[in-house]
């Protein structure tokens, strides 16, 4: 069966179970909230300049929210749903099923984007340019994918950790700094600065931050690739740990229940 | 001359072992060497008490539990070896109301799980449109899952498993929840998928459901098989002579003293009002003892073969210790 086709199902029946379930979105609703703290105090300490950072940050948080926390579950919530059993006794691929679904969740989280831009202009009352707009947009786009495989690996770890909830909830914040999601990794003591750079989104932030500046993207194609790499890595992780984990929870018998 | 080959059995377990190691607990045992032969085509039974082995043995079969040893094949295909294969071959409806997408619509879930078996366009749209009026959910087709009743998701539960048109469908207790209207026209339906050539195996506590609709039974307990064949076989494992029912018998004390016979066992259910008298000897005590109950003013009789209720409860209604199963009422 094809893996496109099943991509495409995955895609279409995630957006048809988020449709009228605020649950989905709650990212969505607390992002602009965030913008408005981060760029009022931004504009109350008399920096303007750093506007494009308190509107980047509350987007990039609920990315991660809603690509590693709700996509994460998916797994998880077909499991007390009762059916992923029959998701498995059926001839399409279930990876390239989680990961159209996954990819669902991750493209209307990019609506943070806009909702941050939006409250962005309202606060300080010009928008916050973005001087390179096609850089701007294909980093999105390939963060946005490597958020897909890396939220693939969340789901597996949800199945097989009992603890997966306590796991996800203490790491968010730890990886919003070695993200870079509001303070670039450079300004981080250098022993934070290293393992930061093992995080893709670390590289997609400086990315996105440089991409709004007016002054020219330096090393892009290396930095480009850095997301590419540390982001196929996350698909190849998933790959192999969804196919253990399916595999162990057919032996443990352990597919129906928690 | 061309050697003929017979059609590969539907289901074929040897030695199927299933164990379940609970962490921090003992190990259990679900299905215990069992060795069974379901031939393609009609209907077949799994009957047992909760934790038999039906179950384990429904997901074996569909590819979402492996053995641990033993072998299970379906239409031919070994559930491991090929499992692609397998889940190509078969439609898998477990009972219950969870399983589908509650805030999917029927028609929704139903065009899902045909993108799920890789079905076109538009043959999804003419299968589910199709499977909603069979099911008899045409006029509830755009409403959301949950707001359907136990008994209507059921109804989706087995369209999902025909969306694929499959040779084999393992239907797990499909009728628990289902209204006697509804569970009356799921007979009907299954009696219609043996029509079109399709194998069914299917697992029930309804004797009734069982007696009306099954080719063939096979009683699992413990993770063991422990009587197979037609219900006319199983019938014969019932080791009894006649019986015979007396009907409207509220006190049957009057009985008592004419049916006290050798080989004549007589139970009064009180709350049916009546008196089963199980009779092992020839006609000749058989004529006695309907003479005897004609005497005593008794004409509402029936005689005839155990149900497969009867059969069950024989079989299954004690455990290993010939302890009685189940509740301690009327004991």
């Amino acid at each position: 069966m094809s893996v496109v086709r099943t991509v495409a199902t995955g895609v279409v029946v995630q957006l048809r179970q988020m449709r009228g379930t605020p649950d989905w979105f709650l990212a969505l609703f607390t992002a602009p909230l965030t913008t408005a703290v981060f760029v009022t105090i931004f504009l109350h300490a008399g920096r303007g300049d750093l506007t494009a950072y308190g509107v980047l940050a509350p987007a990039l948080i609920a990315l991660w929210q809603m690509s590693l926390q709700t996509a994460g579950e998916l797994i998880a919530k077909d499991r007390e749903n009762g059916s992923l059993e029959a998701l498995l006794a059926a001839p399409a691929p279930f990876a390239a099923l989680l990961g159209g679904r996954v990819l669902a969740v991750v493209a209307v989280s990019l609506v943070a984007f806009a909702e941050a831009w939006a409250v962005g202009w309202a606060l300080t009352g010009s928008p916050v340019d973005v001087a390179h707009p096609w850089v701007f947009l294909l980093v999105l786009g390939l963060t946005a994918l490597a958020m897909t495989g890396w939220a693939g690996v969340m789901a597996c770890v949800f199945v097989l950790a009992r603890s997966a909830r306590t796991f996800q909830n203490s790491l968010s914040y730890p990886f919003y700094v070695l993200g870079g999601v509001l303070v670039p990794v450079s300004l981080l003591p250098t022993w934070v600065e290293w393992p930061s750079r093992l995080v893709f989104l670390s590289w997609s932030s400086d990315l996105l931050r440089d991409a709004l500046a007016a002054g020219p993207v330096v090393g892009l194609g290396a930095r480009l690739a850095a997301v590419v790499g540390l982001g196929a890595a996350g698909y190849v992780v998933a790959h192999g740990l969804l196919g253990r984990t399916l595999q162990r929870v057919r032996r443990t018998g352990s597919l129906a229940h928690a | 001359m061309a050697a003929t080959t017979s059609p590969p059995d539907a289901l074929h377990l040897e030695s199927l072992t299933r164990v379940f190691t609970p962490r921090g607990k003992a190990p259990v045992t679900a299905l215990d060497g069992v060795d069974l032969r379901l031939p393609a085509g009609g209907v077949h039974g799994l009957l047992g008490p909760n934790g038999a082995g039906k179950t384990t043995l429904c997901k074996i079969a569909c590819t979402v539990l492996l053995p641990t040893s033993g072998r299970a094949s379906v239409l031919g295909f070994d559930v491991v070896r090929d499992a692609a294969e397998v889940r190509r071959e078969i439609g898998i409806v477990f009972g219950g109301e969870r399983g589908l997408y509650g805030r999917l619509s029927a028609r929704e879930n139903l065009e899902f799980w045909c993108a799920m078996h890789g079905l076109g366009r538009r043959e999804t749209r003419t299968r589910v449109s199709a499977l909603l009026d069979r099911l008899g959910l045409a006029d509830r087709a755009d409403s959301l899952v949950e707001t359907f009743s136990r008994g209507m998701k059921q109804r989706v539960h087995l369209a999902r498993g025909l969306v694929a048109d499959p040779p084999l469908l393992l239907l797990d207790e499909p009728t628990v929840g289902m209204d006697p209207v509804s569970a009356h026209d799921f007979r009907a339906l299954v009696g219609e998928l043996r029509t079109e050539g399709r194998t069914v195996v299917l697992t029930t506590h309804d004797m009734a459901e069982a007696e009306s609709v099954c080719d063939t039974v096979t009683f699992v307990d413990h993770g063991r098989v422990v009587g197979t064949g037609t219900p006319g076989d199983v019938r014969g494992l019932l080791a009894r002579g006649s019986r015979i029912r007396v009907h409207d018998v509220a006190d049957a004390r009057a009985l008592a003293g004419p049916l006290d016979l050798p080989g004549v066992l007589t139970t009064h259910d009180p709350a049916r009002r009546t008196l089963d008298v199980d009779v092992e000897g020839g006609q000749d005590v058989v004529g006695q003892v309907m003479a005897a109950i004609l005497a005593a003013g008794h004409t509402s009789v029936t005689a005839g073969p155990p149900s497969l209720e009867e059969v069950y409860l024989g079989l299954l209604g004690t455990d290993g210790d010939g302890n009685r199963r189940g509740m301690r009422v009327g004991s």
